[in-house]
């Protein structure tokens, strides 16, 4: 009698929760899981909207083969760029997270206003307000400019990695902007660090670069890693991105195997970020 | 006792460095961990402004480009500051980018957007941080996957959709997601609240569920209060989110009467670039630009100046990370 009402309770809470997360549940079927199968369907289709409804021709693996092989221009001419430019972006934009979220996490007047201020590029992290700025070339640093770092750079390196640095260093301050929810991550993270380690550090005679080294930094490293994944993430899935905006209605199917193929590079750097940071810890872990 | 250790500790080194004045200008100077000294807080003060700068700087020349007349804007000794304010610019924009109507629209949209995000992020949040679920890693590995699918993936096969329930060109397609915890970046929101509600005490939901409150009571009176922090964050960001989108209005209200600010905005840089191929680059057309892009995002900073303080300090609350 005991065990059934017990029985009961349990499946009586797996309904609660059931019922909770339903409305999600069902959002994610309709908004989430069923365009994903569909568009993995119309990339292997001709599809044409008619009147009539939708007409779909089995076209196999054409499409991919097309984008990958014999058209690449659809795909490497703004991918490989992008990439490049990518490698520059993510390392800046979770350092420059890191290094401001320490100076922020400081205790001194006007601290509040300080982080007011680096928070507000949340707000301004749109597609148009950017690419006007982008447009003036606002988001260059302009002190480099005076050391003519551009044409230095396209003598000493090969010109597509030079056209990569000098692109970067255009939208510097652009690519900052980027940061703001990485600073607030990194902010949070460092509140986790017990103030009373640093103490204990000091009275055991270590000095503050020290301290950086062998406190801050490793026990950052979990949310470091969380800012690279968010950057990641949002770097490739903003609709600015130059693959994006050639996802069109005027080829379904093309499209779709060109933002299938895309879904899938995203999942390799994500991959590899993520075995980056895998074997650092455990190499760190082995050290101490 | 610690407090107790602390007084002796401090007593002592004030002792000493009585004893030594140099040591007492050592420690004033570069203080006794690395955040106390005063050349430390120089220094970090110097880095901070000459980074925050850098960072506003294109900011401010958006503000001063605007309110330059075509006399200050050919003038190169003119940099900073005009010689007067003038706002025809200002006005043009305004006019060009219909804003009244845009701006009611944005505001409608984003709030609606924001609302029913901080409200159904909330109950999946919940569900995934306390509740009994089947499956339950399965659907939170399908969460993370939906923070990681571009919306690009899942576009064309919602506009079909869209098109097949006649719900084209109006915002019905990008408000509906909202109300099931998805939509712009839901997935993300799902997670802050989750995160959220794993920091708070286990003892409140079974203090309530002993005297008798079920779950739906236990949730709307004592958990979705608690979170205030969490919502704060969560639909400024949404609204934000939502404001700034232009993916998604691009392609539900392609050729709609219903045009929300940051679609006119790419519409002005348009049609400016057609007028300057017409008739030659006039001398406002950076400024409009700016002024339109000023006037996007003039609600935003009013509203972010508001809540600033209560979202700092949710974001420190919220246990966003771990």
């Amino acid at each position: 009698m005991l065990r059934n009402k017990r029985i009961r309770s349990t499946t009586l809470n797996k309904l609660e929760g059931l019922l909770f997360l339903s409305p999600w549940l069902i959002g994610f079927f309709v908004f989430m899981a069923f365009p994903l199968a569909f568009s993995l369907y119309m990339s292997f289709h001709q599809i044409r909207i008619t009147p009539a409804g939708l007409n779909v021709q089995y076209r196999g693996l054409s499409y991919y083969k097309t984008i990958l092989f014999e058209h690449g221009s659809i795909l490497y001419n703004d991918l490989i760029p992008f990439l490049r430019q990518a490698m520059f972006m993510i390392p800046i934009i979770v350092i420059f997270a890191l290094l401001v979220a320490i100076m922020l996490n400081y205790k001194f007047p006007g601290r509040t206003l300080f982080r007011t201020i680096f928070f507000l590029p949340v707000i301004f992290s749109t597609g148009e307000v950017i690419q006007t700025f982008y447009d003036q070339g606002e988001g260059s640093l302009g002190f480099l400019e005076q050391y003519d770092l551009n044409s230095y750079l396209s003598v000493v390196l090969p010109p597509a990695w030079s056209s990569t640095i000098s692109g970067v260093l255009d939208s510097f301050i652009l690519i900052l902007w980027y940061s703001g929810v990485q600073i607030l991550i990194c902010l949070a993270g460092r509140q986790t660090i017990p103030a009373s380690v640093y103490e204990a550090a000091r009275i055991d005679g270590a000095s503050p670069w020290e301290s950086f080294w062998k406190i801050t930094l490793p026990a950052m490293v979990p949310f470091i890693f969380l800012n690279t994944i968010y950057t990641v993430v949002d770097l490739f899935t903003f609709p600015w991105n130059p693959i994006m905006e050639r996802v069109t209605t005027s080829d379904y199917g093309l499209s779709s195997a060109l933002v299938w193929i895309y879904f899938g590079i995203i999942l390799l750097f994500l991959l590899i970020v993520f075995f980056g940071f895998h074997r650092f810890t455990r190499a760190y872990q082995l050290t101490k | 006792m610690e407090k107790n250790m602390n007084r002796t500790r401090t007593g002592s080194l004030l002792q000493s460095s009585w004893q030594n004045p140099l040591l007492k200008t050592k420690h004033v100077l570069f203080g006794l961990e690395v955040d106390k000294g005063l050349l430390f807080k120089l220094f970090l003060y110097v880095l901070l402004i000459d980074t925050a700068f850098i960072y506003l700087n294109p900011i401010f020349t958006m503000v001063t480009t605007m309110i330059k007349n075509a006399e200050d804007l050919t003038n190169p000794s003119v940099i900073w500051i005009p010689n007067e304010i003038y706002l025809g610019v200002l006005q043009e924009a305004w006019d060009m980018l219909n804003y009244s109507k845009g701006f009611l629209i944005s505001a409608l949209m984003s709030t609606t957007v924001a609302l029913l995000q901080t409200l159904s992020c909330a109950v999946a949040g919940y569900a995934f941080a306390r509740l009994k679920i089947p499956f339950k890693n399965f659907w939170f590995f399908c969460l993370l996957l939906t923070f990681i699918v571009p919306p690009q993936i899942t576009i064309l096969p919602n506009i079909i959709a869209a098109n097949h329930f006649g719900i084209m060109q109006t915002a019905i397609p990008i408000i509906l997601p909202a109300l099931f915890g998805h939509g712009l970046k839901g997935a993300l929101f799902v997670i802050i609240y989750r995160q959220f509600f794993l920091t708070q005490p286990k003892e409140l939901e079974e203090a309530a569920k002993i005297d008798g409150a079920h779950i739906f009571k236990v949730f709307f009176k004592v958990m979705f209060p608690l979170a205030r922090p969490a919502m704060v964050v969560v639909f400024l960001f949404s609204f934000v989110w939502t404001w700034n989108d232009y993916y998604l209005p691009s392609m539900y209200l392609y050729n709609s009467e219903v045009q929300p600010l940051s679609q006119g905005i790419s519409a002005i840089s348009q049609q400016l670039e057609a007028e300057a191929e017409l008739s030659g680059p006039s001398v406002f057309q950076d400024s409009i630009k700016m002024a339109t892009g000023f006037l996007m995002i003039l609600p935003l900073l009013i509203l972010y100046m508001f809540t600033q303080r209560k979202f700092v300090e949710g974001v420190e609350r919220t246990g966003l990370v771990e």
